[in-house]
């Protein structure tokens, strides 16, 4: 099993879209900083976006005229078709990110900028696809590390710096605490790679230390997709990090994020034994359901609507944690398909909260007050993105719910809570509704304090109707969706 | 010849020395250093572990954990100046501008 010839012209036939990345990325900086030093600051980010625009297309592009199933160096790295649809979604979000960014103001470095937003997506993309400890480690910290360098992007704001450092400070002890768990998952098989963790767990009994691993790995996991009770940094770094870095933090690295969830559960629930299986389940069961009361709960608080976002979040991981314990090839696909329409709605969301708080200096509630007569395209495109996330048919959100709703139910073996969870989840995202609902309320019904109209790019508002366009459409045509991703 | 259960007794200690620092203490400073000494922990598990499996893996992901380390050492101290330079103190308790 430690022997396997290391191909590396395998390695980079795989890897050929992070290559383009990496190297849009240093092409950016070149550009920007060799080039560019003179020009005013609205040309650099226009020019740096431009670039890494092009980049995730081209990459996006290789995916897409080059599907097919490969491993590397006995699958530390694979690629079939469910990780090509997480590669290119990833690079979708990381695309409309970056086109909602050519406004922002936060940054005077705007290369820099787009080349760690570059790399942070390589480390995504490598998330997806890494079958083995050491990868996904590696994997994790760029994206993680990239993402901590980004939220402390705005230099001369207090909230982000502080917004940084929380995301760091529990990123760290994650990590560290994920590692603990690998190194004894390592010493309890003797290998790193997922499979050979699978077939070396199903052959030796549930030691106390296999329980161990399994937590500190949860621990790590549960970080980064912000559930409960490992969420805390979510809500202060949703409200501190430059707003497309939160959109970022929020859709591409959750995607990811999960998609490495659900790689890590088919290794550590082996058919075999049922005892072992038990133990992730229970956890996982625990964390969502934690995950979607807090969340739910704590977001019925809020007046900012970047902290109302991030609850809903941690609410939303909760849901995909229930489909991820379901651990079906059914269900590991609808949390697929959730994760990535829940993150193209979310980025929609932040995009519009940037614009209204590049107009009123703020995220308060008051801020949002009759946005519908200052602005009604932006106002119906925040309308569509919320019920969306609330799970309105018939937009996508509703039937993100349903897929992953129906996938845990229909699992075997998921005999008691299954019911009972989703008979739960189902009483608290109609709990949701209420504050999301508050939010359209400010946008529909209060009257504005002023009547001026909200200035708003037209590359902003076309970007924001086209995300808002297809949530609708996705909604309204699922198969379209469904046939790209295998639901069952 | 000492056995390898004390090296992973030892492992076991610096890390739950390293997650108590990261709770009890208030520089922001020291609560870097004890993430570092976490780290260092795994590190000394996965050298006991690979040289029980015999496995060079083992070590080979300890090289990767030294040098993300050090990225992440890199990283966090850019925070923490940048904090200094915002608020003027490394005290976690002040950095409070977010609240529930």
């Amino acid at each position: 099993m430690n022997t396997f010839a290391v191909n590396y012209g395998n390695l980079f036939s795989i890897t050929i879209p992070e290559t383009i990345l990496e190297v849009v990325s240093l092409l950016v900086l070149v550009v920007d900083l060799g080039f560019l030093r003179k020009s005013t600051q609205p040309a650099r980010m226009t020019a740096a976006c431009v670039l890494g625009v092009i980049g995730s297309v081209l990459a996006g592009l290789w995916l897409l005229t080059h599907s097919g199933t490969a491993s590397f160096a006995g699958d530390a790295l694979v690629l079939n078709s469910l990780v090509a649809a997480a590669q290119i979604g990833i690079l979708l979000l990381t695309a409309l990110v970056l086109l909602l960014s050519f406004q922002a103001e936060f940054s005077r470095n705007p290369g820099e900028y787009v080349a760690i937003v570059l790399l942070a997506t390589t480390g995504m993309m490598l998330v997806a696809a890494a079958r083995d400890l050491l990868v996904i480690f590696v994997a994790l910290e760029l994206l993680s590390l990239s993402l901590y360098v980004l939220a402390a992007f705005a230099k001369s704001s207090a909230l982000s710096s502080e917004a940084a450092l929380k995301y760091y400070l529990f990123g760290g002890m994650s990590a560290a605490l994920m590692l603990f768990g690998f190194s004894y998952l390592y010493g309890l098989t003797g290998t790193t790679n997922l499979n050979g963790i699978a077939v070396s767990l199903a052959s030796q009994g549930l030691s106390p230390l296999v329980v161990v691993a399994m937590v500190l790995v949860a621990a790590g996991l549960g970080f980064k997709v912000a559930a409960v009770p490992f969420h805390l940094w979510a809500p202060d770094t949703y409200q501190g990090a430059p707003a497309p870095v939160a959109a970022l933090i929020a859709s591409g690295s959750k995607v990811a994020s999960f998609a490495v969830l659900v790689a890590v559960t088919g290794s550590l629930i082996p058919a075999a034994s049922a005892s072992r299986g038990a133990t992730w389940i229970v956890l996982l069961v625990w964390m969502a359901g934690a995950s979607i009361l807090l969340g739910n709960l704590a977001a019925l608080a809020q007046t900012s609507v970047r902290r109302l976002l991030a609850y809903s979040a941690i609410a939303h991981a909760g849901y995909m944690l229930l489909g991820i314990a379901a651990n079906t090839p059914q269900s590991g696909a609808a949390v697929f398909y959730y994760a990535l329409t829940y993150a193209l709605t979310t980025v929609g969301a932040f995009g519009v909260i940037a614009v209204v708080e590049r107009n009123m200096g703020s995220d308060r509630f008051d801020a949002f007050a009759g946005l519908s007569r200052r602005n009604p395209l932006l106002a119906a495109s925040m309308l569509i993105f919320l019920l969306s996330l609330a799970g309105i048919p018939p937009l996508v959100g509703f039937w993100a719910k349903f897929n992953l709703f129906a996938a845990v139910l229909r699992a075997p073996g998921v005999g008691a809570w299954g019911l009972g969870m989703v008979i739960f989840a189902l009483a608290a995202s109609a709990v949701s509704l209420y504050y999301y609902l508050q939010v359209l309320k400010r946008v529909y019904v209060v009257p504005a304090m002023t009547d001026e109209p909200m200035a708003v790019s037209a590359l902003e508002q076309l970007v924001l109707l086209v995300i808002a366009l297809l949530v609708a459409l996705l909604g309204i045509f699922p198969s379209a969706l469904s046939g790209w991703i295998p639901l069952g | 010849m000492i056995p390898a259960s004390w090296y992973l007794i030892l492992s076991a200690v610096l890390f739950s020395l390293g997650v108590i620092g990261f709770l009890i203490k208030r520089s922001l400073i020291t609560v870097f250093m004890s993430i570092e000494l976490m780290l260092n922990a795994v590190n000394l598990s996965f050298v006991t572990f690979a040289h029980q499996w015999h496995s060079v893996k083992g070590q080979i992901f300890v090289f990767f954990v030294m040098m993300v380390a050090a990225a992440e050492a890199a990283v966090g101290l850019a925070i923490i100046i940048a904090i200094f330079r915002a608020r003027a103190t490394l005290n976690v308790d002040q950095v409070d501008l977010m609240k529930l």
